[in-house]
């Protein structure tokens, strides 16, 4: 019997204060000379893949975790599902403190590596299935209910009785994704799980996550490079760069706070004169009679009314800026700046 | 405990199938095992050739030596059988990150990283060595007394659970290293010592050795202490040694608990 506040039912499954995690980690010279100097003596120097970080996460929320590489995403993923310990600060999830391991918590949770196989290899995926029923304890009759809903949801029945070795990557992630949520965990971690899959594959992913989502209540907290997972998926954006939080908020938000201008493309009777064009915004491209501007948002609704009157505008659309144009600037801007602590 | 039990009961159908599905390995590495001892047995029917004992007045005589041999085939294809093709892939494991996918599951890591995979072709070597000693009993000029049957299945036990107690302090190195191919290797040599009768190792070097390899890594405890109960002539004496071997063995195995758990509370998972 859990006892634990989340099981009462707290709207907070992760709560997280100050967590921050240290490697040490050995420098390698190169060359011969420098190889046995190394037996002696080993350089070393501390990194820190995460810089006290502080996060809530409600139940039922869709939390994307977004980073370049290195940013610390994973590791908050290890740390939250207790597979290593942190080097400060302290995480709840579910009740639960990760890193205690407690059989009660692993219960309750999942967690899938994009880039890790968790099945047998060369087994069918059906055995691994059964002996996640036999760790789990999970009852025979809601074995298979659960196993062949998700089956189904996937469209993955005729793969389950192949040995893992003999499917495609995204054939493989599917049944990964059977596999992790046989035992219903009410929180689900996903590192990267469209990692290397075609649209098709991403696309079916994306609509099962969501069914997961909304018809199983399952928090899910995902790490991506990918912005198309992001846009389906998420509500919420959490951006990761050098081990600290850039940005916690929603996907509107990240546009509004990070962007001043919006992205106003025209398609013009002919080519226009750059200079005419300049008085309206600044023209990022004019490709023919197809032109692409900048405006400031707060000159917007003054703009375009001139605009349509003055020009031969055929066709006209109003967008943000690009999800992954904004992204891509604050990875850069992170990574620019100088770096503190360590 | 049952849950336990029927976790590795799928282990064992799982790795049993796999086995099935690559018949002709399966049946090579049955053949490449049983090749291996036949030679060592012919080697030991040589060394008969030329005395009628290992070691003078120790009892080692031949039929004797046979039953320590079967003994030892024993107790090391039940440990490569269960226990030791797991701890081989930890390397792997720890190396690739693996072992992430284990510390998530809610069961204990030390159960599920020592029987995950079992090796049915090591159970041929066993199969040979019950053998081998009902053949060497047989031919004793006294038949071991009714305690010494009683006593050896729980002797052999306390072998294995040494030499399992010791895999699993290497497998701890493996997890605090990163990589420990050597520590196998270091594993291989030190179990060496264990395939032959305690009475050899004495004299200025033998007798450190067999001190060493009794009080601080009772590695000669896991072959001789059983293999003495069933060959050797049971006597009053002979309770020192099984208390020793119980002992040990209980020692070992919570040792190697408490070294198997700090090192996992140390782990750092590989990059992904």
């Amino acid at each position: 019997m859990d006892n634990s506040p989340s099981a009462a039912g707290d709207a907070t499954v992760i709560r997280v204060d100050g967590l921050a995690k240290q490697y040490r980690v050995f420098d390698k010279r190169e060359g011969l000379a420098a190889s046995i100097r190394g037996l002696f003596h080993r350089e070393s120097r501390v990194v820190d893949a995460l810089r006290g970080v502080d996060l809530t996460v409600q139940r039922g929320e869709f939390v994307a975790l977004l980073g370049p590489n290195g940013a610390g995403k994973t590791t908050f993923l290890k740390l939250l599902s207790g597979i290593i310990t942190p080097s400060a600060g302290t995480a709840t999830v579910l009740g639960h403190v990760p890193w205690e391991r407690a059989d009660a918590f692993r219960r309750r949770f999942a967690l899938v590596m994009g880039q890790r196989n968790q099945l047998w290899w060369d087994l069918p995926a059906a055995e691994s299935f059964r002996l996640h029923r036999e760790i789990y304890r999970i009852e025979p009759a809601r074995f298979t209910r659960t196993r062949d809903e998700l089956v189904e949801l996937l469209d993955v029945g005729g793969l389950v009785n192949r040995p893992v070795r003999e499917l495609s990557l995204g054939e493989r992630m599917k049944l990964e994704l059977v596999a992790a949520l046989l035992h219903e965990p009410e929180v689900l971690f996903l590192d990267e799980p469209t990692i290397g899959l075609d649209v098709v594959a991403q696309h079916t992913i994306h609509r099962f996550l969501r069914h997961v989502r909304t018809e199983r209540h399952v928090t899910v907290v995902l790490t991506t490079h990918y912005m198309k997972d992001v846009a389906a998926l998420c509500e919420r954006l959490v951006v990761i760069t050098r081990g600290s939080i850039l940005y916690d908020g929603s996907l509107e938000g990240i546009v509004d706070r990070f962007t001043s201008h919006k992205i106003v493309t025209l398609d013009l009777d002919e080519t226009p004169d750059r200079g005419r064009i300049e008085r309206f915004g600044f023209p990022c491209e004019i490709r023919g009679p197809r032109v692409t501007l900048r405006i400031d948002r707060d000159r917007i609704a003054d703009v375009l009314p001139g605009l349509l009157r003055d020009e031969p505008v055929r066709d006209i659309s109003v967008e943000d800026v690009p999800l992954e144009e904004i992204v891509a600037g604050l990875f850069r801007g992170a990574s620019a700046a100088p770096e503190s602590g360590a | 405990m049952r849950r336990y039990l029927g976790i590795f009961l799928t282990f064992a159908r799982a790795c049993l199938v796999r086995d099935m599905t690559f018949r002709a390995n399966f049946l090579l590495e049955c053949v490449t095992s049983l090749g291996w001892m036949s030679m060592n047995l012919a080697f030991y029917l040589l060394v008969f050739t030329f005395t009628p004992e290992i070691g003078r007045g120790t009892g080692w005589t031949r039929e004797p030596f046979f039953a320590f041999v079967a003994t030892g085939l024993i107790v090391n294809s039940i440990v490569q059988a269960f226990f030791m093709p797991s701890a081989e892939e930890l390397t792997e494991m720890v190396r690739s990150g693996g072992l992430d996918s284990v510390l998530v599951q809610p069961l204990d890591a030390q159960f599920l990283l020592s029987l995950h995979r079992v090796e049915y072709s090591s159970l041929a070597n066993g199969l040979v060595g019950v053998g081998l000693l009902g053949w060497a009993v047989s031919r004793f000029t006294a038949p071991p007394p009714a305690i010494a049957w009683l006593l050896y299945p729980l002797l052999v036990a306390c072998g294995v659970a040494i030499l399992y107690a010791l895999i699993i302090m290497l497998a701890a190195a493996t997890i605090l290293l990163g990589r420990n191919q050597s520590l196998y290797d270091f594993w291989f040599y030190l179990t060496n010592f264990s395939r032959y009768p305690a009475e050899i190792y004495a004299g200025p070097w033998g007798g450190p050795i067999r001190m060493i390899c009794t009080f601080v890594i009772p590695i000669l405890l896991v072959v001789n202490v059983p293999a003495r109960v069933i060959a050797q002539p049971f006597s009053a004496g002979s309770w020192t040694p099984i208390g020793g071997a119980v002992l040990a063995a209980a020692v070992m195995l919570v040792v190697s608990r408490l070294v198997f758990q700090a090192a996992l509370a140390k782990y750092r998972s590989a990059s992904s």
